[in-house]
């Protein structure tokens, strides 16, 4: 609570579970790229990761609406501006005028299509029920994860100032609690588990189209779209962990049918923290694939902001040599800031000119101890000033560019005549650093409280943020991570209570989870891998369908579904439509039956489903050695025989050879004579050996 | 059924209501044989697995099944009775909260508002565990909420009532009349009025009769998404009414809300020709009939209209503070028989005001019934369900028919103005029938106008092209 008396600060306000552990940082761990680091060294860095994994459900209805879940619109039938306005329990005792600049600083805009929102999402209508179907799908999942189900859903709102939900918090009720799965995948054992700290059914937000100085622009068809969010533990102890353990969440929830595909419609925030540094949240992580490298160049972003902490305690800088009044201008105020705008009048470098051409202000502020730390590096091609220019960029809502420039790159910007003129003109000391902005004089205002409050943050190690991820691996400020009181409930909409029948419900129709399939599969003859594999793929129902009774068959299905399955969907358009099971059995039996026909398995399952007019019995028949081949296979050999005599150029060695002779023969009599035979009696007519043997196997 | 539900009132004493804060049977049984209560932390172990949390006080609209946790995340969830095999006390901790309260500056060079409330919220703050609301009313709690009305005005604050929008009513009326005139008496520069949105334009209609002449803006105001959100209205209304009230020219009673439902300019509308038009929206509040006074945005007053009473130095005012809620309000359907108005007759009513169709008809079946209101002397007057255009009552043979039973047509009143002024005519003229009708038929306070402008009836189609490209291009 914040605002029960007396107030405890904000800083002491955040929960210490946000805090690594471990509190000494190892600042002696040399820089190593990700490929280079072992299990063992993220364990000396303190590594912890925990996944919150956002799936959105395919469900026909949003949440608490009736608008239709997973319209992506294009056209703009009208637009909304709003405000946010921090309430008075988020803020506690603040200062009024912090209250102004807050709100005075962005215009939210939505763009609407009338087919994707309604008077709901825009916050001028109360919360309809809440979409059933959501709720049985947050149940069936949450008992994937062998959570303990809460027996009363109550929904919460959970605070938003950005601007991505309109209300300006988000509807979210808790569905269960503590849970765990095995997780195999895990590079540190098979027989690691997953903890799962908890799962909610929650309303997507907007999504955004741009953020550009004061104005920010979302489009609300995405906005109210049912998601869980299933948190997990920090149980990911280095960055290829993190990425299994995400697609593990992922394949879970997708078991249940339910889970919406496309761009966006699985996302996941992920936290990080080293020993020494605390919890930092990165937003939005749409791919696996660039998780690792992501998390762990946050990683030694911590040990670098870390490795700033001490020298800074080291040089005996403390926080309240950076202090500057809340209100009014901080260049009349404060001596750690000076108008720059005179002595920079005659200034050739072209973006300060610009500036004072529009009446801009130009400020200097001087970082008491900070000399040559705004060029350490923090990220790949990144140094702590730019610690400082993002979060300026996000909360001042400056938009030159650039729009701000430091005395630790000597030859950028201005001269080094005119850096000695600032650095005396503002007080600097010789290990004092000197960061120069300009903008709206407002904004310019805002701008200097936000380097000197980033300044203190750096005798802190790591601020407690939210960042967004960059294409590439690294990550900038958001937001500051939002206190735990931004939780109370909605009193909008009654609890909801879930009564034991549908649990039973949900129990009775509960899927395998991929560790579960994964044994099927193995148990049925599929390798490890084919049985990862089977087991996340959309087909594994039917394959457990059909089940075939040899690992022969076994192996030789899975392997058609998985070649032939989409290429079918590519070529009809038809992704994720699955056949009959009664329509592949016929092929299953044949497969089970062994014989030339398993070599056959690809192309029968190819006309299985591109002709439904033929039975599937006299498809597979086609293909089973019931007549004798002998005929054709000695009229096809005789044949061959004569092509290689008639070639200009014959194959140079014996391999080459027998693969161009069996590349004739063998489509010819597909399923009908085992390719070892065919080997066999082709390497008689040339009177070469047998030399493809064991062709079967890596087929 | 009545013995059983007073057996188990019973069975919990007094004392023990308030530590079982909206609990019932069976979850009190529960807590007790655990002995825990509301606030205390603990551990509970279910057939549906361990909960971790602190005991909330359960809102007496739910349910009796359930037991509210509030986990250390934040969310809450219900744990039900007859799944909990134990509770484990592991600490207690009372919520208890108070809005932070920042002294209202005081600046001589500003002008004096009084602000009454009526017990809607427009400023208030949200407990966060219980999720109750806390209004925000003195001065130094609204500064704490809405620090830009020091920059506006001084201003200083009177509860007058604590109660909803929909218990609002004739007794009320009555108090905030005198209390303004007394405001505008001690010199204040200008009064504002916070109440709910449900019946404000009621209020706004009684006080337009009740007050007249005032030499200072009277300003309604409210909102419909309550403060303790992040995208509340109540701060822009409160700025927007605040600033009307300490510097318009308007000496009306005025209702300040939103214009759009975009947070742009909120909208000034005369007392008596304003209408709640929506159940939620932000920009509900419309001028019915006309257009409204004013825009105001951001410290500035952009006048629509020029035909209002302007701001005076003078304290002089009239209240006549009255009402017979003897009047009926009838909205007219067609199967309706005469007893719907006879029982009001035979229940002593005095005025019936009638919501009639079209451009003012009732079938024939009701004529029996009016006959036999203008035999027992209860006036009878005629409004619109189509709330924009007049009553034309001699354009149909049935409007000459309902005429000729002594229903009086009120041209362009609206329904709810009507019922509120005919209460207020008939105390203000309890033995002179006469009198009450001629007040009744004379515009006061724009409650009937002359003409109808052409944009005095707008309501858009959405769907069609025009309306289409209109808003598309609102922004852009």
């Amino acid at each position: 609570m914040t605002t029960h008396h007396p107030p405890p600060p904000a800083a002491s306000a955040r929960p210490p579970a946000d805090l690594n552990p471990r509190r000494e940082a190892a600042l002696d761990f040399p820089e190593r790229e990700l490929e280079e680091m072992t299990p063992a060294d993220y364990d000396t860095l303190g590594f912890l990761c925990g996944l919150e994994v956002h799936q959105q459900l395919a469900t026909r209805s949003k949440l608490f609406c009736r608008c239709p879940s997973g319209v992506v619109a294009r056209r703009v039938d009208a637009e909304v501006l709003r405000h946010m306005r921090p309430t008075l329990s988020e803020l506690g005792e603040y200062d009024g005028t912090a209250l102004m600049e807050f709100k005075t600083r962005k215009e939210i805009v939505y763009r609407l299509e009338r087919s994707s929102v309604c008077t709901y999402e825009m916050d001028d209508t109360p919360p309809f029920e809440v979409d059933e179907e959501a709720v049985r799908t947050a149940i069936a999942v949450s008992r994937l994860f062998e959570l303990n189900l809460v027996s009363e859903l109550h929904v919460m709102r959970k605070q938003y100032l950005d601007g991505s939900i309109p209300t300006g918090f988000q509807r979210t009720a808790m569905v269960g609690l503590a849970g765990e799965i095995p997780f195999r995948e895990s590079e540190l054992g098979r027989d690691r588990v997953l903890r799962i700290r908890q799962l909610s059914l929650e309303e997507d937000s907007c999504r955004e189209v741009s953020d550009v100085g004061h104005r920010i622009i979302f489009r609300t068809d995405r906005l109210g779209t049912p998601l869980t969010e299933t948190v997990t533990e920090p149980d990911l102890l280095t960055p290829r962990d993190a990425a299994a353990g995400g697609r593990l969440i992922a394949a879970v929830t997708r078991t249940t049918g339910m889970a919406r595909r496309g761009p966006g419609a699985a996302r996941q925030d992920v936290n990080v923290s080293i020993a020494g540094g605390r919890r930092v949240e990165i937003k939005g992580v749409c791919h696996h694939r660039g998780l690792p490298r992501l998390v762990h160049v946050e990683a030694f972003r911590q040990l670098a902001l870390l490795r700033i902490k001490a020298e800074l305690e080291a040089r005996g800088i403390r926080k309240e040599m950076l202090t500057v009044p809340e209100t009014g201008q901080p260049w009349e105020q404060s001596p750690l800031a000076i108008d720059a705008r005179s002595l920079l009048r005659k200034t050739d470098y072209s973006p300060i000119r610009d500036a004072l051409d529009r009446d801009e202000m130009v400020v200097a502020v001087r970082l008491p101890g900070f000399r040559g730390l705004l060029a350490h590096g923090t990220q790949p091609g990144l140094t702590f000033a730019q610690e400082i220019l993002h979060r300026v960029r996000v909360i001042a809502c400056l938009v030159g560019r650039p729009f701000m420039i430091h005395s630790d790159v000597r030859d950028y910007g201005l001269r080094a005549s005119r850096w000695r003129q600032l650095r005396s003109a503002s007080g600097a000391a010789s290990g004092d650093a000197v960061v120069v902005l300009w903008g709206r004089q407002d904004d310019a205002a805002t701008a200097v409280r936000e380097v000197l409050a980033r300044g203190r943050d750096a005798l802190d190690g790591v601020p407690a943020e939210t960042r967004q991820a960059f294409a590439d691996g690294t990550t900038g400020f958001e937001r500051i991570l939002p206190g735990p009181d931004r939780m109370y409930p909605d009193t909008d909409t009654p609890p909801l209570p879930i009564p034991d029948r549908w649990v039973q419900d949900v129990e009775a129709k509960q899927p395998a989870r991929p560790w579960e399939r994964e044994d099927r599969a193995i148990a049925r003859g599929l390798d490890a891998a084919a049985a990862h594999r089977l087991a996340r793929a959309p087909w594994n129902d039917l394959f457990e369908a059909l089940a075939p009774k040899t690992p022969l068959g076994a192996r030789r299905m899975a392997a058609a579904l998985e070649k032939r399955l989409p290429c079918h969907w590519r070529r009809t358009r038809s992704a994720g439509a699955l056949p009959d099971a009664e329509r592949l059995e016929p092929l299953v039996a044949a497969l089970d039956r062994g014989g030339p026909v398993i070599h056959a398995a690809d192309e029968i399952l190819d006309r299985l489903l591109a002709e439904p007019e033929h039975s599937a019995s006299s498809i597979v028949a086609s293909y089973e050695a019931s007549d004798e081949p002998s005929a054709d296979l000695a009229r096809l050999l005789e044949a061959t025989v004569v092509a290689r005599d008639a070639l200009s150029r014959p194959p140079s060695d014996e391999r080459a050879l027998m693969q161009w002779a069996m590349g004739r023969v063998i489509p010819e009599l597909l399923g009908r004579v085992e390719p070892e035979e065919v080997a066999r009696r082709l390497a008689e007519r040339f009177g070469a050996k047998a030399a493809l043997t064991g062709q079967e196997e890596r087929s | 059924m009545s013995d059983e539900v007073q057996s188990e009132a019973a069975a919990v004493p007094i004392e023990d209501a308030a530590v079982f804060k909206g609990y019932r049977e069976p979850c009190v049984s529960v807590m007790r044989r655990f002995g825990v209560t509301v606030w205390c932390d603990v551990i509970a172990e279910t057939t549906r697995g361990r909960f971790e949390g602190l005991i909330l006080p359960r809102s007496e609209t739910s349910d009796e099944l359930h037991l509210v946790l509030k986990l250390e995340s934040g969310y809450n969830v219900g744990i039900r009775h007859d799944t909990i095999e134990s509770l484990r006390k592991t600490g207690y901790r009372e919520a208890s909260y108070k809005i932070p309260e920042k002294a209202f500056p005081v600046d001589a060079g500003k002008p004096r508002v009084r602000l009454f409330g009526t017990g809607g919220t427009i400023a208030s703050r949200l407990d966060y565990r219980t999720g109750a609301v806390i209004p925000a009313f003195s001065p130094g709690e609204l500064y704490g909420s809405v620090p830009e009305l020091a920059d506006i005005c001084n201003l200083e604050t009177e509860k007058l009532f604590g109660i909803f929008s929909e218990n609002m009513g004739p007794p009320q009326y009555l108090i905030l009349a005198e209390k303004i005139g007394e405001a505008i008496r001690e010199g204040y520069d200008g009064v504002v009025i916070g109440h709910g949105t449900d019946t404000m334009h009621y209020t706004s209609a009684a006080l337009s009769f009740m007050v007249q002449g005032s030499p200072v803006p009277i300003v309604m105001v409210g909102s419909q998404r309550s403060s303790d959100r992040p995208s509340s209205d109540a701060a822009q209304n409160l700025i927007n009414a605040t600033w009307a009230a300490a510097h318009g020219d308007i000496a009306e009673v005025i209702v300040c809300m939103f214009g759009p439902t975009s947070d742009r300019y909120n909208l000034l509308h005369r007392g008596t020709r304003v209408r709640k038009m929506h159940s939620s929206y932000r920009s509900t509040f419309r001028t019915l009939g006309d257009i409204p006074l004013a825009m105001v945005e951001r410290d500035e007053i952009t006048p629509l209209k020029d035909d209002y009473a302007r701001r005076r130095e003078d304290r002089e005012v009239t209240v006549r503070a009255k009402f017979d809620d003897r009047v009926g309000f009838i909205y007219y359907y067609p199967g309706m028989k005469a007893d719907v108005i006879e029982s009001l007759i035979d229940a002593g009513y005095r005025g019936i005001v009638i919501a009639g169709t079209g451009l003012g008809h009732v079938n024939r079946l009701a004529y029996p019934a009016l006959e036999k209101a203008r035999k027992a002397g209860v006036q009878v007057y005629m409004t619109l369900q189509t709330l924009w255009g007049f009553v034309q009552m001699h354009v149909y043979e049935t409007g000459r028919e309902i005429l000729e039973e002594g229903v009086i047509p009120l041209a362009n009143m609206l329904p709810e103005t009507a019922y509120v002024k005919l209460g207020w005519a008939l105390a203000c003229h309890p033995d002179d029938p006469a009198k009450v009708r001629e007040l009744m038929t004379t515009p006061i306070a724009g409650d009937m106008t002359e003409r109808e402008p052409h944009d005095g009836y707008l309501v858009f189609q959405g769907g069609v092209p025009e309306m289409k490209a209109f808003l598309g291009k609102v922004w852009s």
